[in-house]
């Protein structure tokens, strides 16, 4: 579909001792990217020991720094400059596509560094944030760099033009679709999808059992409600947090043996229950900026059910791929539910039309997308090469 | 205050605006350099997508009617863009400030035309259907995409440079040199109801 292959270094601001989506994302477009034949270096703060995923060049220790409201691990100061600027040299890139420039980390550094075409990826939705107003004057010649922004969703998009002034392409995120699909279920998790289950139905949760913004709160409150309609209902609860789990407990009471508590879960065990169950439920309040387990559990074929933030409601087509209820009323919620389970024609329309709809999401549709970007900011630098080769001090 | 200070605080002072003119000098030719580089790249992926319309008027896939408009929006644009050395090319984007009103309209009468040849869910489906089209209409998706991305990331760059040139010391010493205030390019490419990035 596109030109040449290209050199392409991409810089996640993100330590992968600790993964996260960032991480997860640069990791899968790496191989995407790799498999159509360019050459991809990945640059990310990772000890030197830890066990990081093929093309990842670790910069070295990350420090655990609050920032944003969050604890991150990032990378700064004159040695991982100078670490930058040696991978930059070593590689000869055609591009960089430097993630977050706006983190105080590796991809600060490298746009600072850059020479050849910049594209950026915004993933975070922010509030504003008086560090970085301070700081805009000093990045303002290194963000004017970039010549293609991109943003993985509408709520970072919004970011983008609050904080940083212009606009940005959104691309979402992407998912290997075909993991999820053809995943053979697992029996013990399977409730309406069986015969004769029609009134034993299960439904589970992914996520942080003690953070709250995750939502199960909102998901153990609506569970009375749901076993006064359908007794035999089953809760399958998938995540770490020991406190989150006491919490759930204690305002559960009873109804506690209706619900099953699988901790932490792997990848293939979350692909399984997701092909297994008939409602995925997404209590989220907040804080999120796209949805890839949503995504994840369309391809799988689970009738999804999400709290209507932004980012949910359009990952959902807006209610067309799947349900959504009021955001952090558990009454609603389980009126949803109720409704989903019982309006099963109904549930099975939106995920046909999830089958068809998450195709935007899956990475050979990404994968393209971000190619036809790196294209057009390789051909606006090679119009006209910029006057100084190399490191000019006003970098 | 002594002469000594009052001249050494002149000097300080003059170094600093010197020098802060000069930074912004530097960063006024990059940003010129920027917009009229993704101007260029913009214009050589319009040329691309109207290529990729005459290949798909050309290739007997559509029908008469459709085909004939279809190739004279394109030609349209295609003698529009008349063939130069690389070197003029640079040279008259670099002393350009936007790509033109007459070819605007002629880039809006082009995605105009292609959206009613191929609006209809009909006709895209019969075309995919044959091998040779659907890789047409893939080849002119590709470019329209591109040429959509390229079109966001020039007006991007338009607007850094107006900004930076917006401050009045850049106006008073004439910063800018001779390069004229870029325009953003504004034009109708939208895509309608064709499918330009999810296959």
């Amino acid at each position: 579909m596109t030109g040449r292959a290209l050199r392409v270094g991409i810089v996640c601001p993100y330590s992968f001792d600790a993964p996260g989506g960032v991480q997860f994302h640069i990791r899968d477009l790496a191989q995407a990217l790799t498999q159509r034949g360019h050459f991809v270096s990945v640059l990310a703060p990772a000890d030197d020991d830890t066990d990081v995923p093929e093309h990842v060049t670790p910069a070295g220790k990350a420090i655990a720094v609050r920032y944003n409201g969050s604890v991150a691990r990032l990378s700064f100061g004159p040695r991982m400059a100078a670490r930058v600027r040696r991978w930059i040299e070593a590689n000869d890139f055609d591009l960089l596509h430097i993630h977050e420039p706006m983190v105080p980390s590796l991809s600060m550094l490298a746009l600072w560094e850059a020479d050849v075409p910049v594209v950026a990826t915004f993933h975070s939705a922010q509030a504003r944030s008086r560090a970085l107003q301070v700081a805009y004057p000093l990045l303002r010649q290194s963000l004017e760099k970039i010549a293609a922004r991109i943003a993985v969703s509408e709520d970072a998009r919004r970011t983008v033009i609050d904080h940083v002034g212009g606009d940005a392409i959104i691309i979402p995120n992407g998912v290997y679709t075909s993991a999820f699909t053809d995943v053979p279920p697992n029996p013990a998790w399977q409730g309406q999808k069986l015969p004769g289950l029609d009134d034993s139905p299960t439904i589970c949760f992914l996520g942080r059992l003690d953070e709250p913004r995750k939502g199960l709160p909102v998901l153990t409150q609506a569970i009375p409600d749901i076993l006064l309609r359908y007794p035999k209902a089953r809760f399958l609860i998938a995540g770490k947090g020991d406190e989150g789990k006491a919490t759930a407990l204690a305002s559960l009471g009873a109804h506690a043996a209706s619900v099953d508590f699988l901790g932490g879960i792997s990848d293939s065990e979350k692909s399984a229950l997701l092909s297994s169950v008939d409602l995925y439920v997404a209590p989220q309040t907040g804080g999120e900026s796209f949805g890839i387990v949503l995504v994840e559990a369309m391809s799988a074929g689970a009738g999804v059910i999400s709290s209507d933030i932004g980012a949910f409601r359009r990952v959902l087509d807006e209610g067309r791929a799947g349900a959504l209820f009021r955001n952090g009323d558990s009454a609603d919620l389980a009126r949803v539910i109720i409704d989903a389970l019982t309006d099963r024609p109904a549930t099975q329309a939106r995920r046909e039309h999830a089958a068809t709809w998450v195709k935007r999401y899956d990475w050979s549709t990404v994968t393209s997308q971000i190619e036809a970007v790196y294209d057009m900011a390789v051909a606006a630098q090679a119009a006209i090469p910029p006057p100084v080769k190399g490191r000019s001090w006003q970098a | 205050m002594r002469w000594a200070e009052i001249v050494l605080v002149c000097v300080l002072v003059l170094a600093v605006f010197g020098t802060t003119l000069w930074v912004t000098a530097n960063r006024l030719d990059r940003l010129h350099r920027k917009v009229s580089a993704s101007r260029m790249a913009l214009d050589a992926q319009l040329v691309r997508r109207a290529s990729a319309a005459v290949d798909l008027a050309t290739s007997g896939l559509l029908d008469p009617a459709s085909a004939i408009v279809v190739a004279d929006a394109a030609y349209a644009v295609l003698d529009d863009d008349a063939t130069i050395s690389p070197g003029e090319a640079v040279n008259r984007a670099l002393h350009a400030d936007s790509l033109g009103d007459q070819r605007e309209r002629e880039e809006s009468t082009l995605s105009a035309t292609l959206r009613s040849a191929l609006d209809d869910a009909g006709d895209l489906a019969e075309l995919n259907a044959d091998p040779a089209g659907s890789q047409l209409a893939a080849a002119l998706a590709a470019a329209w995409y591109r040429a959509q991305l390229a079109r966001r990331f020039h007006n991007e760059a338009v607007a850094q440079s107006v900004r930076a040139r917006r401050h009045w010391y850049v106006r008073w010493f004439r910063l800018a040199g001779y390069a004229p205030m870029p325009q953003t390019v504004e034009l109708d490419d939208n895509e309608g109801n064709l499918p330009l990035h999810h296959g």
